[in-house]
């Protein structure tokens, strides 16, 4: 495998009349060839600031701190000028938006859409382009595209556009594919074509795509790897497996608990107590501390740092340290814990 | 789009209908008579009135003129002596037209450009300036800055002659800008509002995510969305400064149709009155037609039924 992003340090604040918003504060992580990333956590943790630092589509008042690294293939994103920026952006890397109904441009034709960034990025004539995009309509199983090349985004239903919307984004044969919410805006039956799409395109073309969700039942289905981003911070992460059945982090827990599965009891959902932190002010310490039952006297003092659970699993929590006293999780947790038990088990 | 068009003109004859009715009655409710000289014995203008048809029943009256009209004649003016309507209006509406087809076309382009890069540059100096600019140019009178105008480039620096008309194209050049500054005004401040608010819709966020620069942005996606409102302002606009403007025309001393609008009404010139309110009605419904069709043009999600 070869690692095609590397995030390092990345902090990203919002200037804003109130004050300096901290909306990233110290995010690392890498992305394989071929990999699909999954970044979890409510509105609000730093997903989607994330995901458009990746593309350089912050907004004006928005400040990447010195320090922060976006290193792709050997080069540091965050030095670009906007037209390098150009070239990257729906080339190299490119992202599915989350509502479908809005994406598109009303007033021109859904071929010309999927066109359009191989006009720009490959240099192709207007035929040649089309002609590829009719292509990529059925490559992302758009009935009798050739009748549709030159219809209008009006007369598609919203899971038909969300394809044409995954076409332009797979047009120019990207490394790198950023799919923010994509099924969020869609209902249930076609959210599952959507996600099996993604997956079969990924199959194909072996690009990494980091998948932006609060949706962990989508991330169950998807996702080789999973990040756990809470005000700002990524607290957990590490593979599927690991997040679902060996959760550390208090957080991961609380989101755990609060998605419904086939053993869900009635009653058995559990939210999680008040509202994220002002990242005006982030706290001092856990910036989860205030919300966690679990929270020792040092989560208001000193800010966890990873602990390591496995060579692939990290958690920033203070439980994890060897003085902290052994917490009991929630019993669907314990489930969980016996269930990676009798999965380890197996393989040994 | 033909059945549409034909049904579309149908009814912009039955509307028009309504309007030649409508003024005509109201015509009648004005006080005084067309003819108010103090010389007149009471002969001379029962004389006058008989020889005008002002001596028959009002519905007579009616009849005789939707007949008439019916086969092109729309009278003879009272003022003018001798001179039909049909001539008036024939010879004075040309002028006004091409006056106010420069001043459309100025406007609307000068308000395009400069509402984009108001847009474009939302909150900074540029959009001040421009913001500044155009409140100038909605408040400030055209006939203020016609005598302005005059006075830099045809008196201080006698760039462009000052007044007459058909002579030469540099005569059209000061009325054309005075008259386009208000419709630049108000296309700037319209274009901007709606550009900015293309600007932040998610389409655009994609075609940015698209690798697209913002000069291919706007150009290739903000305009033509921007666009879709901005022609339901310029439809009436159009029928307005195409019918002439009376101070324009006076300022520069250009014999358009815009004077007959209002001096017919104070001396109660029927036939002149009628025409010219038929003349603008009819151009304000092909206006709307012509905005109407360009819109389905332009925004796909418009059908014409």
């Amino acid at each position: 495998m070869s690692e095609v992003l590397k995030v390092e340090n990345l902090h990203v604040d919002f200037n804003t009349y109130a004050g300096k918003v901290k909306a990233i504060r110290d995010v690392s992580f890498s992305l394989e060839k071929g990999e699909t990333l999954a970044i979890v956590g409510e509105s609000g943790s730093g997903k989607s600031v994330t995901t458009k630092t990746l593309m350089g589509l912050n907004a004006k008042n928005a400040e990447i701190s010195e320090g922060s690294q976006l290193l792709f293939k050997g080069q540091n994103l965050l030095d670009l000028k906007e037209s390098e920026w150009q070239k990257i952006r729906g080339n190299e890397i490119a992202m599915i938006f989350q509502d479908p109904m809005t994406s598109l441009d009303p007033t021109m034709k859904i071929g010309m859409q999927i066109a359009e960034p191989l006009m720009k990025h490959q240099k192709l004539s207007k035929e040649a382009a089309l002609k590829r995009a009719l292509a990529l309509m059925e490559g992302v199983g758009i009935p009798a595209a050739a009748e549709h090349i030159d219809d209008y985004p009006h007369q598609w239903s919203g899971g038909m556009r969300q394809r044409a919307v995954i076409a332009i984004a797979l047009a120019a044969d990207p490394e790198i594919l950023i799919a923010d919410e994509p099924t969020t805006a869609l209902d249930v039956t076609i959210q599952a074509q959507i996600l099996k799409l993604m997956k079969d395109i990924q199959q194909q073309t072996d690009n990494a795509i980091i998948f932006i969700t609060h949706d962990l039942g989508v991330v169950a289905g998807m996702a080789d790897r999973v990040a756990v981003m809470y005000a700002g911070k990524i607290v957990e992460y590490g593979t599927v497996d690991e997040i679902f059945f060996n959760p550390q982090h208090p957080y991961t827990w609380g989101l755990l608990n609060s998605m419904p599965t086939t053993d869900t009891q009635s009653g058995g959902l559990q939210a999680i107590p008040g509202t994220p932190p002002d990242l005006l002010e982030p706290p001092k310490g856990d910036a989860f501390a205030a919300r966690n039952q679990y929270a020792l006297a040092i989560d208001r003092q000193e800010e966890p740092p990873f602990f390591k659970v496995s060579e692939t699993h990290y958690a920033a929590t203070w439980l994890l340290d060897e003085r902290a006293p052994k917490v009991t999780p929630p019993i669907p947790i314990q489930n969980r814990w016996a269930h990676w038990a009798q999965l380890k088990g197996n393989e040994a | 789009m033909v059945k549409y068009i034909s049904k579309r003109l149908l009814l912009l004859v039955f509307t028009l209908f309504l309007v030649v009715t409508a003024t005509f009655f109201l015509m009648q409710v004005m006080p005084g008579t067309p003819f108010n000289n103090p010389k007149l014995t009471p002969d001379m203008l029962a004389q006058l009135n008989k020889a005008y048809g002002l001596d028959l029943p009002v519905w007579q009256q009616y009849l005789h003129y939707l007949a008439n009209a019916f086969t092109g004649d729309f009278g003879t003016s009272f003022q003018y002596q001798n001179q039909s309507v049909g001539m008036l209006i024939g010879q004075r509406l040309p002028v006004s037209a091409q006056l106010g087809a420069q001043a459309l076309v100025v406007g609307v382009i000068a308000g395009l450009f400069m509402g984009a890069a108001s847009a474009r540059n939302k909150n900074n100096k540029i959009d001040g300036t421009l913001g500044i600019i155009s409140t100038l140019g909605i408040s400030v009178p055209s006939f203020i800055l016609g005598i302005i105008l005059v006075y830099l480039f045809g008196f201080k620096w006698a760039l462009f002659p000052v007044s007459g008309w058909g002579d030469s194209f540099s005569e059209t050049i000061l009325p054309t800008l005075a008259l386009a500054v208000s419709p630049a005004a108000v296309t700037t401040r319209f274009v901007r509002s709606e550009m900015i608010e293309v600007l932040s819709s998610d389409y655009v966020q994609l075609a940015k995510a698209k690798g697209l620069s913002d000069k291919e942005i706007v150009n290739k996606h903000a305009y033509r969305n921007s666009m879709i409102p901005v022609l339901t302002l310029i439809g009436p606009m159009a029928a307005n400064l195409l019918t002439g403007s009376v101070l324009i025309e006076n300022i520069f001393s250009i014999p358009g149709i815009g004077q007959q609008f209002v001096t017919s009404i104070p001396s109660k010139d029927f036939p002149v009155i009628m025409g010219t309110t038929i003349v603008y009605a009819m151009m304000l419904m092909v206006m709307i037609l012509i905005t109407d069709i360009l819109t389905a043009v332009v925004d796909p999600r418009v059908r014409l039924r």
